[in-house]
């Protein structure tokens, strides 16, 4: 009788305990419709010795940007630390950098970039068109480990006619010259830049300064006061790298940080009241595609291939996880060139996924196994498989570690179906690489690819993209569930905050605090 | 006793030994490579190949496990691929979270489950007896990380009493920001660790209570109270070292736990980024390290055993 008495106590705490956490996570009303594009305009009284503290996700692994891999890494010290020729605008157009222009010769072989005369390394010493040479060579020397050496496959030669003018001849015309130079292939180093010590030392020539990095929690920056260009309006920004979606709510509801980034769009709810926070809604490149292994096992079939984009509801799963996202039907996001609607090629349509199972064989049912990393929500794994379960596709869902989808899928292209976000931009070039783990091989796609890389001009290459880009998703190459769109919560006060590609690039030139 | 040290100290460089030769064995079980990750997915193969060669993961197994615990040998546990950090010297740095983490945790499971323990086992057939041990019983079903999560929802959220997550950028440079970001990771860590321990606490003294000494004690004049805290719990605190010894290895686990929850960057949370990045040189160092350190407290457990109980000593 005693004992039943304290159980019952003890079961009324539980259950008051399962309401606080209920009310602490609960859904927004809409969550299809929350989020803005607009954000407020820089306060007139800016408070300029201001700190921000800003939530991520992902830690880099080092901060060797010259040699070290990770979006992570391109994310906080491009236009920050470090600056290219050329950078991206807030819609991911090619814009000036350390270049303050550039000409292109008529028949697109050369190249001359003109460099801000005042420009400076943190150390004090003047960018001169040696730096921007070396810097570049280190890119293009045979056995570089510069993870985006790729970029630059095109260069020929590269030479400074004075202190301020780099010249760079290409072997042939490339449409993606540009682009590249936006990226880490493109950043100016000092002259003889040891890259092994840029861990723990940068020289870079951005707005801020690396103050410091405890590995595990949060990297400082601090306002360089010596800039060449516009100095920053705040002193300092501390990125937290907060993993879990819950904590970093917490963090930004009771005022750690100031800026949550990739916000769950199911966790909106604390954020409704507009006096304190904005939302942001902004658009990525990260396409989350289920590749089928053109190459072997069931999915070498096209019909299989396109059973199964058909029988996935791609609203119904956006819907799921939110609405922060939109669907794409190709391999190319709208935002990259040689974007075209194509979400009608193998819509969502059951009956005829049976069909074509029933024509390839398997009309009796099919096994299949996808692999996914265990850093995206669970939730895909389950839909897809009572999705395909519906046109008799029995889906094993396999939640791997990253490192072990690198080894795996990746590398040894020991799979069926996978699930993983490409989040670059400009990437239809895996489908024209038939050695890539998708499989696919189609010759037309690798010519017009091949083409498009040495159009004359933009609208000659996306045409030649937009060909290519529809006849992979004829040939359902692979299926694209959807392009994420990412949320930010910004606390009030705080402006020029970024809105799109936050996982690419955060570029905090125009971050202001207002003066309390 | 002397012997007794030596012998068990010969054991402790034997098992460490073995423990080296495990470890390194098993990362190396492990699908992919820190080369891959230096590379990532837009590197070449040609590319990741010479990353690998320059890292020197190509060298035949004998050879790399010969360089690293040659280091280890003469004091360099080794370090980071990918950062080039000091094993040591990162793992000092995230002890200053871990470390006063899991001792704080002990410190407030002892307070709470000793006299809790002691007060279920005498009163074990009045309400509050039962009340407590109820207590301890839901203390342990209830999940680490649900307590976490709960505390944070009330005591950060709601009330904002305390810190939600993190530890500060300066560290124990501001001591009580940093005291404050870890009263409720102790409250979570101190539940489940002292529920566990108050159990052990209680059956200890029951067991004790029953002993025909204490009954003798009690004959020859003390009260009740005085031959407990006299003959009584040093008797009870012998099996209660051991399970104390148990859980403080169980507290690294516990702590990988705690950390995830409130973002603190410590052991556990560095141990999970270094294995996900494959940094296995960093990682095998780190292991080493906190399994010498887990049999280290095994021998002084060994040792405070023979120190409070003569029955031990005299049977060597």
């Amino acid at each position: 009788m005693r004992r039943s008495t304290a159980l019952r106590l003890a079961a009324t705490a539980v259950l008051a305990g399962l309401a606080a956490t209920a009310c602490g996570t609960g859904s927004a009303d809409d969550p299809a419709n929350a989020g803005q594009t607009n954000q407020a305009a820089e306060p007139v009284d800016v408070d300029t010795g201001a700190t921000v503290d800003v939530r991520l996700v992902l830690e880099p692994t080092s901060l060797d940007i010259a040699t070290t891999a990770g979006a992570a890494l391109d994310q906080i010290l491009l236009d920050n630390i470090y600056q290219g020729l050329l950078t991206r605008d807030e819609n991911n157009k090619v814009k000036p950098s350390l270049a303050t222009s550039y000409d292109e010769s008529s028949d697109g072989l050369t190249y001359t970039f003109r460099l801000a005369e005042n420009a400076t390394f943190h150390d004090g010493a003047k960018v001169t068109a040696a730096d921007a040479v070396w810097s570049l060579k280190q890119v293009t020397a045979k056995g570089s480990k510069n993870p985006d050496a790729a970029a630059l496959a095109s260069v020929k030669s590269v030479s400074a006619t004075d202190d301020h003018t780099v010249v760079v001849k290409l072997k042939h015309r490339d449409t993606g010259l540009t682009w590249g130079l936006t990226g880490r292939a493109g950043i100016v180093f000092k002259k003889g830049t040891d890259f092994s010590t840029l861990v723990g030392k940068e020289n870079g020539t951005g707005p801020f300064k690396l103050s410091g990095w405890k590995r595990g929690s949060s990297i400082t920056f601090v306002r360089n006061d010596a800039y060449w260009g516009e100095k920053a309006k705040v002193a300092k920004v501390v990125f937290q790298y907060i993993k879990d979606d819950n904590a970093a709510n917490n963090a930004q509801q009771t005022g750690q940080t100031d800026i949550e980034t990739a916000v769950d769009a199911t966790l909106l709810q604390p954020f409704s009241d507009r006096r304190k926070y904005t939302v942001l809604r902004g658009d990525t490149t990260d396409k989350f595609t289920l590749a089928l292994n053109n190459a072997a096992g069931p999915t070498k079939d096209l019909r299989v291939r396109r059973a199964i984009r058909q029988a996935i509801d791609k609203p119904g799963l956006i819907k799921t996880l939110g609405g922060a996202a939109v669907q794409v039907g190709g391999p190319v996001p709208a935002t990259d060139p040689g974007y075209e609607g194509l979400t009608s090629i193998d819509a969502y349509d059951p009956e005829n996924a049976k069909e074509l199972l029933r024509q390839a064989g398997y009309g009796d049912g099919l096994k299949l196994t996808v692999k996914i990393p265990n850093i995206y929500p669970a939730e895909i794994g389950d839909y897809l498989a009572s999705q395909l379960k519906q046109v008799g596709i029995e889906l094993t869902v396999r939640q791997v570690e990253f490192q072990t989808w690198l080894d795996a899928v990746y590398t040894k292209h020991d799979y069926q179906l996978s699930l993983v976000d490409h989040a670059e931009a400009r990437d239809l070039s895996n489908f024209a690489n038939p050695d890539y783990y998708f499989g696919y091989d189609n010759a037309n796609v690798q010519k017009w690819y091949a083409a498009a890389q040495t159009a004359s001009g933009d609208s000659e290459r996306d045409a030649l993209l937009k060909k290519a880009a529809r006849q992979v998703s004829e040939d359902a190459a692979a299926d694209w569930l959807f392009v994420n769109q990412t949320l930010t919560v910004v606390r009030s006060g705080v402006t020029g905050v970024p809105r799109n590609f936050t996982s690419n690039r955060y570029d905090l030139a125009n971050l202001a605090v207002a003066k309390k | 006793m002397t012997l007794y040290v030596l012998r068990r100290a010969g054991l402790l460089v034997v098992s460490l030994f073995a423990a080296s030769v495990l470890i390194f064995l098993v990362l190396r079980l492990l699908p992919g490579d820190v080369a891959q990750t230096i590379g990532g997915i837009k590197a070449t193969p040609t590319q990741v190949a010479a990353v690998r060669h320059d890292l020197g993961l190509d060298r035949p197994l004998t050879a790399q496990y010969g360089s690293w615990i040659g280091g280890v040998v003469t004091g360099d546990f080794g370090r980071s691929v990918l950062d080039g950090t000091s094993v040591s010297g990162q793992l000092a740095e995230k002890f200053a979270v871990t470390g006063p983490l899991a001792v704080g945790a002990v410190l407030l499971a002892l307070g709470f489950a000793v006299p809790l323990g002691v007060l279920a086992a005498v009163r074990r057939d009045s309400r509050l007896g039962g009340a407590v041990n109820a207590l301890g019983q839901l203390g342990i079903a209830l999940p680490t990380l649900w307590v976490g999560l709960l505390l944070v929802v009330v005591f950060a959220v709601q009330v904002r009493w305390l810190p939600a997550q993190g530890f500060p950028v300066d560290g124990w440079d501001e001591p009580g920001r940093a005291l404050r970001s870890l009263v409720l990771p102790w409250l979570t860590l101190a539940l489940s660790e002292g529920a566990v321990l108050l159990r052990f606490v209680r059956s200890a003294v029951l067991d004790v209570l029953h002993q025909d000494w204490l009954r003798t004690a009690r004959a020859k004049g003390h009260t009740r109270t005085s031959a407990l805290l006299r003959h009584g719990l040093r008797n009870a605190a012998v099996p209660v070292v051991s399970v104390l010894g148990l859980q403080i290895a169980a507290l690294v686990a516990g702590a990988v736990v705690v950390e995830q929850v409130f973002v603190l960057p410590g052991v556990g949370q560095m141990l999970i980024t270094d294995v996900g990045n494959r940094d296995l040189d960093k990682v095998q160092g780190e292991i080493l390290l906190l399994t010498g350190a887990v049999l280290v407290i095994g021998f002084v457990v060994d040792l405070v055993h023979r120190l409070i109980d003569p029955k031990l000593r005299s049977a060597v």
